[in-house]
């Protein structure tokens, strides 16, 4: 009895506290294996390439040298497909998310006309879409081809981001909107005055979905540009990837001669750790945002 | 007659009402019209673009001089061994794929039983962190982790092999097809499961506690308020992800397939996307490659549209239309 006592909170049977016990395992070992790939992956890269080629580096580096880092940051070609990324990621999210919020607000106030009209048919792209063929051949058309733009405008807004922003929108009381209309405040004016700032926490989730979906991508770079100045990030790992002697282009590309001491491997590992910092980095706010945006996003309109 | 009339002209105010309804508001109208150009551009003209697939279009002679051909394109693509392989491909992905639909909801079941609040969210900001990562990305680590020669698993497996007596055969899964769909369907779940859970453990935190209190006094254990509590009041929200996830199931994953395919395994890789994008921007069969996407495009819709029907039936409140 004494024992039941000292048990806090809800009393929990013994079959609970072992049920408790194999769960945690449980997770914790789901985590080990979310997290220890990419682990690995960054303490392979900072290893000596000689050492983490005959195995070993599982848990910590095998020796220490940046060596590799430093080749990849010496060669050109680096830094022009991570200012790409970085500008795609920083005018292709602005881009992105002024277009949703400005299409998003009409179709969020009851009054509008053509309200059902409209959102039906940006919904219906949700379920139909042509095909990267005719997307192509649009783009081309438009003479976007090989230029910036088309790195940020083919696919600058998605439905369900816009929809995420339009159910956020009208979670806001109509009285706010009417009343700034009486003052006599155009819609323009009321967004950004009164109606965003409101709802920021929304529109962060969906500036980062938008964000890291920039970051992430490679297909519109793929497809409608093919001029090294306009490499992505993501392309040039790919490439990397692809490529069976990568290192010995980096290292010529730098008038250096290859002396064997850089593994494939290792050259491979360190791209990658650089293309996945920058998500690294923001993923405390990432992580944070995505889960309340999505679960904002749970709820149907 | 004259009942007539005043209907009529009851109409016409009605209309002119609206008219100037629509003049009193036409800033919104500004305000949406570059989203409506984005969606009429980018997803309505391609939409419509998809004619080129019954016609003999050419990229030198462009849209002005084709000739309409019928289901010629059609016919073609079912005589081809390489789109019956990855027509066989994709079903077979999409199928093993959606298997895996009930896992996220496991795994939320799992977190949410988790008494210590802290270490839910160290798990759930944890398991979410693969989905943030490209397939390019995913494709590296999987190099580092696969490697034959210095790689986790292979020393794994060969650890196994001596201390545990098992007997593992060690191999390059990046580049054997024996194991290409298990390989495919591991990374898939390692990688998505995560983002999975987000919105079901949000429509978890959302059940009325007072359920579960009532529930205990009646003596219902654990297990029993999962069936009868939880799993209720998550149907809805399972519902209306399956009909997105439907929607979605001819996309056997161009984004994983695109990066984990190699010449070794083409045949085991090869998806409807990837052979839309082979054929059409490789080989430059635009016509050809536009009939295989639309194939595809117009057997998603039909689904989608399907479970929905059927989704209406069940719970008119989880339909998404």
């Amino acid at each position: 009895m004494a024992k039941m006592h000292a048990v806090q909170g809800p009393k929990h049977t013994r079959g609970e506290k072992i049920g408790q016990v194999i769960i945690r395992i449980f997770l914790a070992l789901l985590v080990f294996i979310m997290v220890y790939p990419l682990w690995y992956v960054v303490m392979y890269s900072i290893s000596d390439p000689r050492l983490a080629m005959q195995g070993g580096a599982f848990l910590w580096p095998k020796g220490f040298d940046t060596y590799n880092y430093q080749m990849i940051l010496k060669t050109n070609q680096i830094w022009i497909s991570l200012r790409n990324s970085v500008l795609k990621t920083i005018v292709g999210t602005c881009i992105s998310v002024v277009l949703s919020l400005m299409t998003a607000y009409p179709l969020s106030l009851q009054r509008f006309r053509g309200r059902k009209f409209f959102q039906g048919m940006f919904f219906f792209t949700m379920l139909f879409h042509g095909g990267i063929i005719p997307t192509y051949l649009v783009v081309k058309n438009l003479g976007l081809l090989d230029s910036f733009l088309a790195l940020v405008i083919p696919g600058a807004m998605s439905a369900y981001n816009m929809f995420i922003l339009r159910n956020a929108l009208q979670a806001v009381p109509a009285s706010l909107e009417e009343s700034a209309r009486m003052d006599g405040a155009g819609p323009f004016r009321i967004l950004m005055q009164i109606i965003a700032p409101i709802v920021v926490p929304s529109i962060a989730a969906v500036a980062l979905f938008y964000g890291l979906g920039n970051w992430n991508s490679y297909l519109d770079g793929l497809i409608y540009t093919s001029s090294l100045k306009l490499q992505l990030m993501q392309i040039y790992l790919r490439n990397v990837l692809a490529a069976t002697s990568s290192v010995n282009a980096i290292m010529s590309s730098v008038g250096e001669q290859s002396t064997g001491y850089l593994s494939q491997s290792s050259t491979e590992m360190a791209i990658v750790v650089l293309t996945v910092l920058p998500i690294m980095i923001v993923y405390p706010w990432l992580s944070r945002f995505y889960v309340s945006g999505l679960s904002v996003g749970a709820v149907k309109g | 007659m004259s009942e007539r009339v005043l209907m009529e002209r009851s109409r016409s105010q009605r209309i002119k009402k609206t008219f100037r309804e629509i003049i009193a508001d036409y800033p919104l109208y500004i305000m949406i019209l570059p989203g409506l150009l984005y969606f009429i551009i980018f997803h309505y003209l391609p939409m419509f673009g998809v004619s080129i697939a019954f016609t003999d279009y050419s990229i030198v002679k462009g849209f002005g001089d084709m000739n309409f051909v019928g289901w010629k394109w059609f016919d073609r693509l079912f005589s081809r061994k390489s789109f019956t392989d990855a027509l066989f491909n994709n079903i077979k992905y999409s199928l093993l794929k959606l298997c895996c639909f009930p896992l996220p909801i496991l795994l939320s079941i799992i977190i949410s039983e988790v008494w210590n609040n802290k270490y839910k969210r160290v798990v759930q900001t944890m398991v979410i962190m693969p989905s943030f990562l490209s397939w390019f990305i995913v494709y590296g680590i999987l190099k580092a982790l696969l490697n034959v020669t210095d790689g986790v698993l292979p020393a794994l497996m060969t650890w196994m092999n001596t201390t545990l007596g098992t007997n593992f055969e060690i191999v390059n899964f990046m580049t054997n097809k024996a194991t290409f769909t298990p390989y495919v369907l591991i990374t898939y779940a390692w990688k998505e499961i995560g983002m999975g859970t987000v919105v079901y453990l949000a429509a978890i935190v959302a059940i009325d506690q007072q359920l579960y209190e009532a529930a205990m006094i009646d003596g219902a254990s654990r297990m029993k308020q999962i069936r009868h509590i939880l799993l209720p009041s998550l149907l809805p929200t399972i519902i209306t992800l399956f009909i997105f996830r439907v929607g979605k199931v001819m996309d056997a994953g161009f984004d994983q397939m695109f990066a984990l395919s190699n010449p070794l395994v083409t045949s085991a890789a090869d998806i409807i996307d990837t052979y839309v994008y082979r054929v059409g921007l490789e080989e430059a069969k635009f016509s050809q490659a536009t009939a295989a996407g639309l194939f595809k495009s117009a057997i998603g819709l039909c689904l989608v549209l399907f479970t929905n029907w059927m989704a209406r039936k069940v719970d008119p409140d989880s339909a998404i239309m």
